[in-house]
């Protein structure tokens, strides 16, 4: 007994003797290795670094499907600037990044630059730096700066712009003999749904998380209202102000009308909440089913189960019989992420530093080249003519150079909460469409919307 | 002279002992719960520079939130069945533990090993568990009930999220009755056998008030842990489906961050906080009246 315990407090003593070794191993040889490539670096690319001391700026990604990729462009941003290091902390998906940020505002601990929907920027106005003035305001696209404004500031850089609709699998659609361009209406779509199940695969998958369910498919009825943003606007003033109802309209019923012919024909129908972001790629990827309806950002967790199959696209989710309608042939696209630079906690170095980011990203070859290919992200601004390479981002990009976008309509945290838990009721044959649409005019009237 | 002298020494012996604690004590429980108690008068979302003061405008929106209600009742539905089951569990393993089984030991380190994972790791683990293995179960047997995931019907997630605490907690709450149980002393059960007492009326009687202090502290720390329960819900169901199953520390997350009402969020934090208070206190009051002396 005595000789055991002897035994054991010698092996936890030497547990804990290791772990210490362990935890003072690791950051000599990190940093001995950073010093290493920033001395190789620096020798290589003196004219640029020269000046300066050494900053390092955090970079809250909220986009966790490109966290390798960004790291890999970090890397490559310090080989041009060796003396600014750029460490990319992921935020984790389907995690509102404002959370994370306020979080982090409330332990004084803010990275540089912050990753954030579109519709929370304007919250942190008074910790965000002034962006008017900077070189690549007058390189965006049309519109992509739009939501970015706070009191005529221009305080968010457009990082992505992303598409969303029904994704389909050509190899599938092939098979069933469907052909996803000529589908323009719901019955239409209904059919192809038909002939998919006629040749053994199943016709959709819907994700049935809340942000999907609520800021992206359900926003699709906002942006089928009109073609440009005012209009939109008085539409979603008159939901707020309780002037217009949601249940009279009828690109939302249209919409819905829609949801319900995907609902009959999805591959989860049994156990419809079940469907997980994490889980649909496989099912599509693997041509389980012939479309899906998410965004452009899905291409990388597809491309695992897809092998060398790079026939995807998308196609507008329909929202009524009459091809002509506007809706039918317009995806939903808009600046989906945004990137702030904080004034609050950082210092002035490592605002330029960031600011220096932000201007490689645009401006240099390497730059483009990350953000297009390697992140596979649409860019917002003109002067990068690269072409995107992956299926999806280029489907997105030729409804862009098509003229066939319509402005999708993002919200704050608590619409895609509120609509999307109505959504998933609904979708969970748990509520009826009157019931979506009271729980949806209770949020409209909450006051969350300005 | 003296006197003073002896003041100064307790001085001196009370910093060099209790003054690095007193410190991290008075900096990080006793500050920040002030601070919060402040920030609960004003208007402030939790980034903003500025801020209103609003007196007791947030603590009387609380009342008017259904949501909150809600939540706070389901919360109350959660520990009554958690802590009652745990408990339950938890005695009854630690009498079959204690009465000589063949290999008690090594139940007991198995039974105790689930409260060595953290709560995020291990409402992750039970989600894959829900939603993939006892479903392909259900399949596999054709048991229609297993067929479709617990965690995405309203009201089997609660459900899951009682067998999951229940679980997490049974193996710790079973160490402490069986030190309880250790503790009764031997002449007294021998002197009950002799009396006659045997089987339930033995446990009733005899055991169950010895071990009383067990009682006290099991369901006190199952209180507390399951009124202030966040990683499990977060990981196991997020509070889906459809905000079903939100339990009061992620409604008054949700408040404070996602819906950057942070001087409501806080407020609803202290009322949490004396509703927690006043049910533990009494618990505690109330179980010490029944220990007893062997």
């Amino acid at each position: 007994m005595n000789k055991s315990k002897k035994v054991l407090s010698l092996l936890l003593c030497g547990v804990m003797g290791l772990s210490f070794g362990v935890g003072c191993a690791k950051d000599p040889a990190v940093s001995s290795n950073q010093n290493q490539t920033s001395e190789s670096q620096s020798a290589a690319n003196t004219d640029k670094a020269g000046q300066g001391e050494a900053v390092k700026i955090a970079f809250l990604n909220s986009k966790g499907e490109i966290q390798a990729q960004l790291e890999n462009m970090a890397k490559s941003f310090n080989e041009d600037y060796p003396n600014i290091t750029v460490e990319i902390m992921p935020c984790p998906v389907g995690q509102s990044p404002t959370e994370i940020l306020t979080t982090m505002y409330a332990a004084n601990n803010t990275p540089a630059i912050v990753m954030l929907d579109p519709a929370d920027v304007a919250a942190f106005k008074d910790k965000a730096s002034d962006l008017s003035d900077e070189k690549w305001v007058s390189d965006a696209m049309p519109g992509s700066l739009d939501t970015l404004k706070a009191d005529d500031k221009l305080i968010g850089f457009p990082f992505a712009v992303e598409g969303w609709g029904l994704i389909y699998n050509k190899a599938v659609l092939d098979e069933a003999g469907v052909d996803a361009s000529a589908i323009n209406t719901t019955s239409e779509l209904e059919d192809a749904f038909k002939k998919i199940e006629a040749s053994g695969k199943k016709g959709v998958v819907i994700t049935s998380a809340d942000w999907s369910l609520g800021a992206h498919l359900f926003t699709t009825a906002y942006s089928g209202q009109a073609d440009n943003m005012s209009d939109i606007k008085a539409f979603l003033n008159g939901l707020a102000g309780g002037s217009t109802q949601i249940k009279d309209n009828a690109v939302v019923n249209g919409l819905l009308d829609t949801f319900d012919v995907m609902k009959k024909y999805n591959i989860a129908k049994s156990d419809p909440l079940s469907a997980t972001y994490e889980t649909n790629p496989e099912v599509i990827g693997s041509e389980k089913v012939g479309f899906w309806f998410m965004g452009n950002w899905a291409w990388s967790p597809i491309k695992d189960f897809a092998g060398d199959n790079t026939a995807f696209g998308f196609i507008p989710v329909p929202v009524s019989n009459n091809e002509a309608d506007y809706g039918n042939n317009h995806m939903p696209a808009a600046t989906t992420k945004a990137l702030i630079l904080d004034t609050a906690v950082n210092s002035k170095e490592q605002q330029e530093a960031a600011k220096t980011f932000l201007n490689w990203i645009v401006y240099e070859a390497k730059g483009q080249k990350g953000l297009v290919e390697e992140c596979s992200i649409i860019p917002a601004f003109t002067n990068i003519t690269l072409e995107i390479n992956d299926p999806l981002g280029k489907s997105i990009q030729s409804y862009i150079k098509d003229g066939k976008t319509s402005i999708g309509v993002m919200l704050s945290n608590k619409h895609w909460g509120d609509v999307g838990a109505a959504m998933q009721k609904y979708l969970g044959d748990y509520s009826t469409r009157e019931e979506l649409f009271a729980e949806i005019t209770t949020y409209w009237t909450s006051g969350d919307y300005k | 002279m003296k006197k003073q002298n002896a003041l100064l020494t307790k001085l001196f012996t009370y910093t060099v002992f209790a003054g690095p604690v007193t410190l991290a004590f008075f900096t990080v429980i006793i500050i920040p719960f002030l601070y919060g108690l402040f920030l609960t008068f004003t208007n402030w979302d939790g980034v903003a520079s500025n801020f209103a003061m609003v007196g007791f405008e947030n603590y009387k929106t609380i009342f008017k939130d259904s949501g909150f209600i809600q939540s706070l009742k389901l919360t109350f539905k959660y520990v009554i069945f958690t802590v009652a089951i745990t408990n339950a569990v938890s005695f009854s393993l630690a009498a079959i533990l204690t009465s000589g089984t063949k290999g008690q030991n090594f139940f007991r380190a198995g039974f105790f090993t689930p409260n060595l994972i953290g709560g995020v790791a291990l409402g992750y683990v039970w989600q894959f568990f829900f939603n993939n293995i006892l479903t392909y179960m259900g399949k596999t047997i054709e048991i229609p009930t297993l067929q479709a995931s617990f965690l995405s019907s309203p009201g089997q997630a609660f459900w899951a999220l009682v067998m999951v605490a229940v679980w997490q907690y049974s193996g710790y709450m079973m160490i402490i009755y069986i030190t309880g149980f250790l503790n009764v002393p031997k002449d007294v059960l021998e002197a009950a056998s002799i009396d006659g007492a045997e089987g339930w009326t033995r446990v009733k009687h005899v055991i169950m008030p010895l071990i009383m202090p067990s009682f006290t502290i099991s369901v006190f720390l199952t209180l507390q842990r399951t009124f202030m329960v966040y990683d499990v819900n977060l990981a196991l169901t997020k509070g889906g489906p459809f905000k079903t199953t939100e339990l009061i520390s992620m409604y008054v997350y949700k408040k404070a961050f996602n819906e950057r009402a942070y001087g409501i969020g806080q407020a609803q934090a202290v009322v949490l906080f004396i509703i927690v208070a006043i049910i533990s206190i009494t618990q505690v009051y109330l179980s010490k009246k029944k220990e007893v002396e062997a």
